[in-house]
């Protein structure tokens, strides 16, 4: 069976629309929630992976408390920077 | 204790103790929702797709709308590069998702209220992302960590503010999704727990309280799939398409 030319046309027409309607669809819908609960844990994981790296480093070099400390504000930095970033993100979209 | 809201997080042996080598490898409630959630999704998808009508029944317009919802998820933040991952970051959208759900039926055991499972999800996204990255880019891909357009004076600084950024991902990812699942269902607990102690009088506040908690629940349960999938393809789109 040959499809005929007029349904080949027709098939085309809607594969173009629905390619400018995959195009146009640029709402996001329900991720605004997401992203909420996105920034909070975004800011204290990093303080708590900065926090556990400067307790390892600690122990390695024998350097009790200062890495800790100093690795704890440099967790917090991080965390800042990835809300600023998820914030920016958020703006963008 | 009946009333210990903590008790539903309980894991326990079902069945015969296994044990190989030493690693206990006994199937407990945990691993039976796992198969349980597993097989709806095979379900689900398998009947979904049999009958492949122009005007579909419902099961297969449920089973399309995830496949574009997913589809659409991928092309919409890690671009047309993603399209090979589609399989891994649906089947772990699929996964969470009815996962979560299942844990919203009453006397089920919600899986991803446990942080080891969440934490073994992020671990294998994080180290995937990673080699992903090397694989396309080679020693360019630590470009990442070295933003441009910073003073000379404060890079080692930033530098190591990237990487302990970079390596908080896998952490943020597991805990968001293991302290909401675990959050929510302590709340729903306690609520329960209310209605119980405080009878027939007192008991119907809290019990509203409770039917609310659950739509909220259900919410949570689809978004933190939702943002789980979506995570992935931001970092699965930072390895793919370099840029800084």
């Amino acid at each position: 069976m040959t499809i005929p030319d007029e349904f080949k046309t027709r098939l085309k027409i809607a594969k173009s629309k629905l390619k400018k309607e995959l195009e146009n669809d640029n709402e996001k819908q329900g991720s605004f929630m997401g992203n909420a609960f996105k920034l909070g844990t975004e800011l204290v994981a990093a303080v708590a992976v900065g926090t556990i790296i400067g307790f390892i480093l600690d122990s390695w070099f024998d350097t009790k408390p200062w890495l800790i400390i100093i690795f704890f504000f440099l967790g917090a930095a991080a965390g800042m920077l990835n809300v600023i970033r998820a914030a920016n993100k958020m703006q963008k979209d | 204790m009946a009333n210990n809201p903590m008790q539903q997080f309980t894991v326990h042996k079902i069945g015969p103790e296994i044990n190989i080598a030493g690693v206990d490898l006994s199937f407990t409630n945990a691993s039976l929702f796992m198969v349980i959630s597993a097989s709806l999704i095979i379900l689900l998808l398998f009947v979904g797709s049999k009958e492949k009508k122009i005007i579909p029944s419902k099961i297969q317009l449920i089973t399309e709308m995830f496949y574009t919802f997913v589809a659409k998820m991928i092309s919409d933040t890690a671009g047309s590069k993603a399209k090979p991952y589609f399989p891994f970051i649906f089947s772990l959208f699929m996964f969470v998702l009815f996962c979560n759900m299942v844990g919203m039926l009453p006397y089920s055991f919600t899986v991803t209220s446990h942080i080891i499972v969440t934490l073994i999800m992020a671990l294998f996204i994080f180290i995937a992302v990673t080699v992903i990255g090397f694989i396309k880019h080679g020693f360019k891909y630590l470009s990442i960590f070295v933003p441009s357009g910073v003073p000379a004076v404060l890079l080692p600084l930033i530098t190591i503010i990237e990487i302990i950024s970079y390596l908080s991902r896998p952490v943020s990812l597991s805990v968001r999704l293991f302290a909401n699942m675990m959050a929510g269902h302590t709340m729903l607990k306690v609520f329960g727990g209310f209605v119980v102690s405080l009878g027939i009088l007192g008991g119907w506040l809290p019990l509203s309280f409770s039917v609310a908690l659950t739509g909220l629940e259900i919410l949570v349960a689809f978004l933190q799939a939702y943002v789980f999938a979506i995570l992935t393809c931001i970092y699965l789109n930072d390895a793919l398409n370099l840029h800084h």
